[in-house]
């Protein structure tokens, strides 16, 4: 049992490393690294020179780094579909009967194998936005079921964590908000993001102030909203922190996480606008928001585990 | 308690994960940026196979393992020839000591330019080694040559070659195109053959 806690854990972080290097592969430029796909350049290793190409593919387009990133980047992510794979055959072994394991246990490695198959599709779409998007939502859905699969095992092996908490009345609420608005937010970073590439494309001498003027209102929203999840953000966390009790080190940590993820992100925000949108903050920014809403997940799942009114108390 | 820290150790933890893969992708985002700074790959160089002003052949396989400058002039021509052989010169005399970089120089009017007309010329500009080749085969060849192998016009030669110095790695692929009879087009060249040299 423990060792599905620790397998389904381990499944989590490493998803979101790739997560992270998915990101980077979009911002390093390396996406069509392998122009095809699963192979690469027609080879399931790499070529390390040019001599190694098939001749019908065009020599123009081999680049021996992107194509080494992109290739990282699917190794990492058959791995981490290994990962899965075994998470569900513990599940299936170990929770047979528990409906709230098994199933997102099952979800999850349903969805990695889609994600693999669309991750080719996203190559063969020339990286259109909208496929590029769906990949990253996906990323975040998978990302989730994990957490959640993680934190109910957590749970069956200490029936008692979490249950003894006191937290201000509407706590729940503001976690599930937080967590519906900030999925909203990075599908709007996705548009602003969108907006970016397609300008950068037509418009490569344009800046970054100009960039962002030329995006239009789903810039300006996403960074008024992004404002006003911060403040809400460090407000819940902050009440919660001052006016609970009994807290367990899993709560407290994701509430500390919690703040201090929305802080960096507001810094990396405004960095971004000042500094010219620096590809490396892109990727911080995608990634903080993906850590952000997990952090989030965690929290309502923690606070449902508090049923009844009784242990509340007024916000 | 651990429940009572000001930051728990999580954090912590978190913090210098995400600074280590910080550090990692800006190394990457450094590579990437760096490897599309580097010269372009415009196509490979076919097999061919032409005959030296000495009577040896030469193809693809004598420029495989070097870099080479490619141009196509003809010896009778009074416009843009001369200062074209004029830059390959510069370009020869200031390589004198890399035997890994070539100059080749393809006659577009085989009729009036013999192999003998060819030493003669390559003697009026100083050529008394293997490093710069005047190349000679049948018209019909050099168009092909021309326009399927370098991807450079061929209509109406001799009059109408082109003016194109042919930037070729020593994989026999194409990675810059540059006028030869424009001095700043001849710097971004130099420029160009020296990245090459540290790249290969």
């Amino acid at each position: 049992m423990k060792n599905f806690r620790r397998f389904a854990l381990l499944s989590t972080l490493a998803t979101y490393t790739l997560i992270f290097i998915g990101g980077l592969v979009r911002v390093s430029g390396a996406g069509l690294g392998c122009p095809d796909w699963p192979k690469c350049f027609g080879r399931w290793f790499p070529p390390t020179s040019i001599s190694q190409l098939p001749p019908d593919i065009n020599p123009s387009q081999f680049n021996f780094t992107l194509a080494w990133i992109e290739y990282f980047n699917r190794l990492v992510g058959v791995t981490i579909g290994i990962l899965i794979f075994i998470t569900a055959v513990l599940a299936i072994k170990n929770y047979r009967k528990v409906n709230k394991i098994l199933i997102p246990s099952l979800a999850a490695l349903v969805l990695v194998a889609y994600q693999g198959w669309q991750g080719g599709q996203v190559v063969e779409s020339q990286l259109k936005p909208l496929f590029v998007s769906i990949h990253m939502v996906l990323a975040l859905i998978i990302v989730s079921l994990l957490i959640f699969v993680t934190q109910q095992s957590y749970y069956l092996e200490k029936p008692e964590a979490d249950r003894g908490a006191i937290f201000p009345r509407r706590t729940r609420l503001w976690m599930s908000l937080l967590w519906i608005v900030g999925i909203i937010q990075v599908i709007l970073g996705t548009q602003v993001r969108e907006g970016l590439e397609v300008l950068r494309q037509r418009f490569p001498l344009l800046s970054g102030a100009e960039i962002r003027e030329y995006i239009g209102p789903v810039n300006y929203v996403h960074a008024i909203l992004g404002i006003v999840i911060a403040a809400v953000t460090i407000l819940a966390g902050y009440t919660i922190l001052m006016k609970s009790r009994n807290l367990s080190g899993l709560i407290r940590e994701s509430v500390w996480g919690m703040i201090v993820l929305i802080v960096a992100q507001l810094i990396v925000g405004l960095v971004l606008v000042v500094a010219g949108l620096p590809s490396l903050l892109q990727l911080f920014h995608l990634w903080i928001a993906s850590l952000f809403i997990g952090v989030i997940f965690v929290l309502y799942s923690a606070f449902r585990r508090q049923t009844g009114g009784d242990h509340a108390i007024g916000a | 308690m651990q429940s009572e820290r000001k930051i728990p150790a999580g954090i912590l933890v978190g913090i210098m994960a995400a600074f280590i893969l910080g550090i990692g992708g800006l190394l990457i985002i450094g590579l990437a940026e760096k490897s599309r700074s580097g010269l372009p790959l415009l196509g490979q160089v076919p097999e061919f196979e032409f005959i030296k002003q000495d009577g040896a052949p030469f193809g693809l396989a004598d420029m495989k393992g070097k870099i080479s400058v490619v141009d196509f002039i003809f010896t009778s021509c009074q416009t843009i020839c001369p200062p074209m052989s004029g830059n390959m010169q510069a370009l020869y005399d200031q390589f004198e000591g890399a035997d890994n970089i070539q100059f080749v120089s393809i006659t577009v009017d085989p009729e009036r330019d013999s192999l003998s007309v060819l030493q003669e010329y390559a003697r009026d500009f100083g050529v008394d080694d293997d490093r710069w080749v005047f190349l000679w085969q049948p018209i019909e060849k050099v168009v092909w040559l021309s326009e399927k192998g370098f991807m450079i016009s061929a209509r109406e030669l001799p009059m109408g070659h082109s003016s194109r110095f042919v930037l070729v790695d020593p994989q026999g692929m194409i990675r810059g195109y540059y006028d030869g009879v424009d001095d700043e087009s001849m710097k971004v060249l130099l420029q160009d053959i020296r990245k090459l040299a540290r790249e290969s």
